[in-house]
């Protein structure tokens, strides 16, 4: 049988010594890091609806969208801050929706009969734009009130602060509490690279956005368990050997894989991105920058930190034996 | 670990044949579904985003419900006072969502207990918790402290809500054949899903009416243009109130209602007999029938006014006594709308107003396109992580590999259609995600096998052994995903969840495929071939 196998291309013992780049791998995610919050404090995030409250209604009109008659029916009927995009999708899809998206913003709930102020800002807007611009069909409309965004709100930073701790959990009782806080601290650092990110970007950072960094943090925390557990196992099998060369060994050990199921990931999400249409661009997005993050976390920040947090010798091996026969 | 026992194997493939029956159902066409035995007429659910619909949170309130609640009970003790001899009170006043009130008399104390205390009854008398509705306290010599009990308040709060719930069924789906939600959603809300609704307007327009219809009749000082005037200012005579006219201009009427919406017994559009314009039949029950016979018999020639949520749709003359029990009114109505307000006079009142605080609409159109692009996407990201899987491992191992993945896709849409789970939008990433890091374990496993054999074990003892100590990290790396799968069901709300339990049925999916499916064709293999060296 003839054979063609893309991973004999690779060397089957790869020496490449990660861990003594780990100052300039610290220097680059402490910078990273501090970019990111400076970022986040200065320009924010582009949060949507689903965050701020507020209108986003998509309208495919009868004829060519006029971008600037809608805009200016918008800030007519007095919703300062309105803003109007419109939406085609590439040429080349095939797909033959166009259409225009206007955006209004949360309007105040106070006064009688306060709560309805969005739904009443909806059909204004869409009243308004029937009679100056022209008839239109509803494509989509998202109405979102000041109390459910603060209660969305609330739930996404729930969702990912628990998330954090359920797996801190996980990892504290099946490793010793260096790898806890190790993997833990690589989380942290790839949670606020991803915020970063969106706020260098202005991507949008709605609910899916909070999925996707669920997400990543699951990735990250699979590709770092992984190191880890080979870690483990090396410490194990060479017992004079010192810590930085186990840690070389474990993440050349494992780095086929790691390039592999990275690969494979990015590719799946990459066809996401490309293919699987506007609603799901930001997801992806913050996928595949979820994915070398993740990676990078996993060799450059969890590993090097079992060494600053003075991982020591022999306590970790009767529980690694123990794990692979109770497996 | 490459030993299988019989039962073993039967078991594995077994699983494997039971979802690809219980996914098989969603590739044939509806129509031929039909002839399928009945457990496999379920099929993948398809959320509001992906098929279209509309889906809203309202918000029901409440707050006046229960201040409703307690000031019926004011009156009642007013009444109560009134009619017992010689009982007078200093004040009786609502306070802080209780009642509170003080006797001119230290004396009366007593008879003023022993009838507050009537007022606490049963709150269920269908349940058998010993629940009372009211709780009465006395305050010092001669004052006293009657509130509602927590037991009475959830009690109120869940048939308000039920009762919105009931309302809101007959008036979206009078006939009873839209496949809608209607469900109450935490404490004060409920969720409405309607797919492929249209009419979004329609349906926001029946929610926002409460449809509270009564009559009264109006008084004289309608015609005073000096007491108009006042009234309009908020300056009312006693016992009148004031409420605009549909159509514009307004009247004072007696606040005392005559006739309430729960006396119609049905109601329907039509064409007044003389004029062709459009009208609202409607028929009383025998009771209030009887009521309004003698309120039209006595007041000859008055008016009466008809009032729909605090505006008045008619106010018509009283020519005769009307004692049919049955009726029309005449408004400035279109036949759609005579017939809207026949909808909503059937259906009843709703107990309590209702918010719309989140919409979330996606036409057919918009879905139908998101489900195309997944399906690209999806089959664009199979082929490319599959092709992958081959070059990257070579003809045997990537096709074990490649087999695992599809029966994982299969099993996944197996596992959807068997729990009815609904695939949303984000779900559909969320399988996407999945076939990119359903090969990891598979990766995992080849990795260690290849490692293996470099040591320079003999085939089958380094698949062996690749199987065994690829196992810990495998479930390790699993098992932190399937947390943040998990959290983000339960904390997240919609679409997410979609996106949770495509990830947590995947990530599930993935080791049963890789780590039992997979190694038992490996086996298979093994056994059959009894290879010298291994193509990894």
């Amino acid at each position: 049988m003839k054979d063609i196998s893309l991973v004999r291309i690779l060397p089957m013992e790869p020496k490449v010594p990660f861990i003594n780049m780990r100052a300039i791998a610290a220097a680059l995610s402490i910078m990273a890091i501090i970019a990111s919050i400076a970022l986040f404090s200065i320009r924010g995030l582009n949060y949507g609806i689903d965050f701020t409250g507020g209108t986003v209604i998509e309208l495919d009109f009868k004829g060519e969208p006029q971008p600037d008659a809608i805009r200016a029916t918008v800030a007519e009927l007095g919703f300062g801050g309105g803003t109007v995009q419109n939406i085609a999708p590439p040429a080349d899809l095939n797909l033959d929706y166009d259409f225009v998206r206007v955006g209004i913003p949360l309007q105040a709930e106070t006064g009688e009969g306060g709560q309805t102020a969005q739904q009443d800002a909806l059909k204004a807007v869409q009243d308004g734009l029937r009679a100056s611009v022209g008839e239109f069909t509803v494509y989509s409309q998202d109405v979102v009130g000041s109390k459910v965004s603060g209660e969305l709100r609330t739930k996404g930073a729930l969702a990912v602060g628990l998330a954090l701790m359920m797996v801190l959990a996980y990892i504290w009782f099946r490793f010793e509490w260096q790898f806890g806080m190790g993997a833990v601290l690589a989380l942290f650092h790839d949670v606020i690279l991803t915020i970063g990110v969106f706020s260098l970007t202005q991507i949008e950072f709605n609910l899916s956005i909070i999925a996707a960094i669920l997400t990543i943090v699951g990735y990250s925390l699979n590709d770092t368990v992984i190191v880890y557990d080979r870690i483990r196992e090396n410490l194990r099998k060479y017992k004079k050997m010192p810590l930085p060369d186990v840690l070389n060994l474990s993440i050349n050990d494992t780095l086929s894989r790691t390039i592999l199921t990275s690969l494979t990931t990015l590719l799946a999400l990459i066809a996401l991105y490309v293919l699987g249409g506007s609603g799901l661009r930001g997801f992806s997005f913050a996928m595949i920058w979820g994915v070398f993050v993740g990676t990078y976390s996993s060799i450059f920040v969890a590993s090097p930190l079992l060494m600053l947090l003075k991982l020591k010798r022999g306590v970790n091996t009767g529980n690694a034996e123990a794990a692979v026969v109770a497996a | 670990m490459l030993f299988f026992s019989r039962w073993k194997i039967i078991f594995i493939l077994g699983a494997v044949l039971l979802g690809l029956l219980f996914a098989l159902p969603n590739a044939i066409p509806a129509d031929k579904r039909e002839n399928l035995p009945n457990m496999f007429h379920r099929t993948i659910n398809l959320g509001l985003d992906l098929q279209g619909g509309a889906h809203m949170l309202l918000e029901v309130d409440l707050t006046s419900v229960l201040e409703q609640a307690l000031d019926n009970e004011r009156q009642n003790i007013l009444q109560e006072f009134r009619e017992a001899d010689r009982l007078r009170s200093e004040f009786i006043r609502i306070e802080d969502g209780a009642i509170i009130g003080r006797m001119r008399d230290a004396a009366d104390m007593e008879k003023a207990m022993a009838i507050l205390r009537e007022t606490s009854k049963p709150v269920d008398v269908q349940s058998l918790s010993q629940d009372k509705t009211t709780r009465v306290e006395q305050v010092g010599d001669k004052g006293f402290k009657l509130s509602i009990t927590a037991a009475n308040i959830e009690f109120i709060q869940k048939r308000t809500i039920e009762q919105s719930i009931e309302v809101l069924r007959k008036r979206i789906d009078p006939t009873g054949t839209t496949e809608m939600t209607l469900a109450r959603e935490g404490e004060d809300r409920i969720l409405l899903q309607v797919p492929g609704a249209k009419n979004i307007d329609e349906i926001k327009s029946r929610i926002n009416k409460t449809a509270n219809l009564s009559f009264h009749m109006v008084r004289k000082e309608s015609n005073n243009a000096a007491a108009m005037k006042a009234a309009a200012e908020g300056r009312l005579p006693p016992g009148a109130a004031f409420f605009v006219q549909q159509g514009g201009g307004a009247l004072i009427v007696e606040k005392r209602t005559r006739i309430t919406g729960e006396c119609l017994k049905s109601a329907s559009e039509g064409l007044h007999p003389q004029g062709q314009h459009a009208i609202v039949n409607f028929g009383f029950n025998i009771r209030c029938a009887k009521t309004f016979g003698e309120l039209t018999a006595k007041n000859l020639g008055e008016r009466f006014a008809v009032v729909l949520d605090e505006e008045i749709i008619t106010a018509p003359r009283i020519n005769g006594a009307i004692t049919g029990g049955s009726g029309f009114i005449e408004g400035s109505f279109t036949l759609e709308s005579a017939r809207e307000l026949a909808l909503l006079l059937n259906a009843g009142a709703l107990p309590a107003k209702l918010v719309i605080v989140e919409e979330r609409t996606v036409s057919a159109e918009l879905g139908n396109d998101s489900i195309r692009a997944g399906k690209v996407a999806s089959l664009i990201g199979l082929i490319g992580v599959g092709l992958f899987m081959w070059l990257s491992y070579g003809l045997r191992f990537g096709t074990i590999a490649n087999m695992a993945l599809a029966t994982n896709i299969i099993l996944i849409a197996g596992a959807l259609s068997l729990f009815g789970a609904t695939l949303t939008l984000p779900g559909i990433a969320g399988i996407i995600l999945t076939i990119g890091m359903a090969v990891d374990a598979n990766v995992l496993i080849f990795e260690r096998i290849r490692e293996e054999t470099h040591l320079g074990r003999p085939p089958v003892n380094a698949i062996e052994t690749g199987y065994r100590r690829s196992l810990a990290p495998i479930l390790d790396a699993n098992i932190t995903t399937l947390i943040a799968a998990i959290t983000l069901y339960f904390v997240g709300s919609g679409p997410i969840r979609g996106f949770a339990v495509t990830l947590a049925i995947g990530i599930i999916m993935s080791v049963f495929t890789a780590v039992i499916f997979a190694r038992l064709l490996t086996a298979t293999w093994l056994r059959g071939k009894r290879p010298k060296t291994l193509p990894i």
